[in-house]
């Protein structure tokens, strides 16, 4: 490993490298410089970005929004969103409102309803490609999945899926485009047509609500007052960022470990008991959203690095779920773990608020593939591309070796 | 053995009543709650599961006294 304090910078993380197996970038990070302060970064005028890497400041972060703000990320540094994402881009007080709200529309008891429709949906995504002995897994399965679920949960006609694919594609990832204004003007425009989208679908609920997540949201009230169309909007698209392509990453990441792990993959199949805790061990080990963003409110000094008010701060979950002074054990895949505090959705105030759906997608995915593809294998000589910040493989080929009787 | 969840801590992770359905469950907003503060011999082992699976340390057991 050649990074050392004055390499390691937001580059590295954009080194494909890194993405593909970030675990020995992150033992270095928290041996040499577990506050590690590089000159730029990406919010705010002449901040830097200060990456944490240790558990305990990663847990210390997180519970400590008074200190680690979230408010940043609106307009030209943001994602294509005129205003903060809700609840994601909001602080305490205001955040706790959303919260409550929100909450009970993801959790388990609610996610569960969905739980039927879900087995269908893997399913027919098996169906599309299992005859033909092998399937390209991200454009054939990851990305579809998590969309599908999505459209149902909002009650939106399948036939709209592409539409949501591209939306998303332009979003976060702008189009593919790397140039940073170009960049900038592809997401911009994809986010005008994810509000002008969401804009027709609130109109049409207004005239005749359903079952759905979006006329329960809009039906809601909190101390007598109902969620105003903007806000409204603004859960829509943090929905668009945050519930498609994290779902999307982690199947990838989950289905190139097992497929380059044979014992672990064998254990799936004989033993599907053990896939809630599988998905835990995976979620630790591969954390597919790597990081989560802050930026200080005020000048702090953590393990004597100074932090300015302003500044940036990296908080390194896949780090915090690999560190070894936290997690015993912690370079081992291990699907019996008794004690596994990762921090792969995050945590504190801002915890995943689709973990719960994420989750039941993830145990449902596996369960199906493994009780039809037992055996699969990477299609061979290809090199799996993981995309940066999101680590998502780009192109999973996989052959299949043997499919249940 | 005593079980508690300290709810200005827990932020609905889920793990708990995941791991040890017997001694917790969730709310409507998916938030733990304790369902059974006395746990009996046969659960302890799940409850203290749950508790070392709890990202915000939110659950407190408290072993019993020697011969309490």
């Amino acid at each position: 490993m050649s990074t050392s304090e004055a390499s390691f910078s937001f580059e590295t993380m954009l080194d494909p490298a890194f993405s593909r197996a970030p675990q020995p970038f992150y033992r270095e990070m928290r041996d040499s410089t577990p506050v590690l302060r590089t000159e730029l970064g990406l919010f705010g005028v002449d901040a830097a970005m200060v990456f944490l890497s240790r558990f305990e400041d990663i847990e210390w972060a997180l519970r400590t929004p008074g200190v680690f703000s979230s408010a940043f990320g609106t307009g030209a540094e943001g994602l294509g969103n005129d205003r903060p994402l809700i609840p994601l881009q909001i602080d305490p007080p205001d955040h706790r409102r959303y919260r409550v709200l929100l909450d009970p529309l993801f959790a388990p008891r609610e996610v569960s309803k969905l739980e039927a429709d879900m087995v269908d949906l893997v399913n027919d995504l098996i169906d599309r490609f299992i005859e033909r002995g092998e399937c390209e897994l991200n454009g054939e399965f990851a990305v579809p999945l998590p969309c599908t679920v999505f459209l149902k949960l909002l009650g939106l006609p399948m036939e709209d899926l592409d539409l949501f694919l591209r939306l998303k594609e332009g979003i976060i990832r702008a189009y593919g485009e790397l140039d940073p204004e170009k960049a900038k003007q592809n997401r911009v425009a994809a986010g005008r047509e994810c509000y002008e989208y969401f804009e027709k679908v609130l109109d049409e609920r207004e005239e005749a609500p359903g079952d759905d997540l979006l006329s329960k949201l809009m039906a809601m009230e909190i101390e007598g007052e109902r969620l105003s169309r903007e806000e409204i909007l603004d859960v829509c698209f943090l929905f668009m960022i945050a519930g498609l392509d994290t779902v999307t990453d982690s199947l990838t990441c989950f289905f190139a470990y097992l497929a380059q792990h044979p014992e672990h993959r064998q254990r799936l199949v004989d033993d599907p008991a053990v896939i809630p805790s599988a998905v835990e061990e995976l979620l630790r080990w591969e954390t597919p959203v790597p990081m989560v963003a802050r930026v200080a409110k005020e000048d702090i000094e953590i393990r004597g690095c100074p932090v300015k008010k302003g500044d940036n701060v990296a908080v390194v979950l896949g780090s915090a779920n690999t560190d070894e002074r936290a997690i015993e054990r912690s370079d081992e895949v291990d699907f019996d773990r008794e004690d596994n505090r990762h921090y792969a959705f995050g945590g504190g105030i801002h915890r995943c608020l689709g973990s719960h759906l994420a989750r039941v997608e993830l145990r449902i995915a596996l369960r199906e593939w493994h009780r039809r593809i037992p055996e699969y294998h990477i299609t061979d000589h290809v090199e799996l591309n993981y995309a940066p910040l999101l680590r998502q493989v780009e192109n999973l080929p996989v052959t299949f070796d043997r499919l249940a009787d | 053995m005593r079980v508690s969840i300290d709810t200005e801590v827990c932020t609905g992770h889920g793990r708990c009543y995941a791991l040890a359905p017997e001694v917790f469950e969730s709310d409507d907003s998916g938030y733990g709650v304790v369902r059974r503060p006395d746990v009996p011999p046969e659960l302890e082992a799940a409850a203290r599961r749950a508790a070392g699976n709890c990202p915000e340390r939110a659950i407190l057991v408290t072993e019993d006294e020697e011969g309490g």
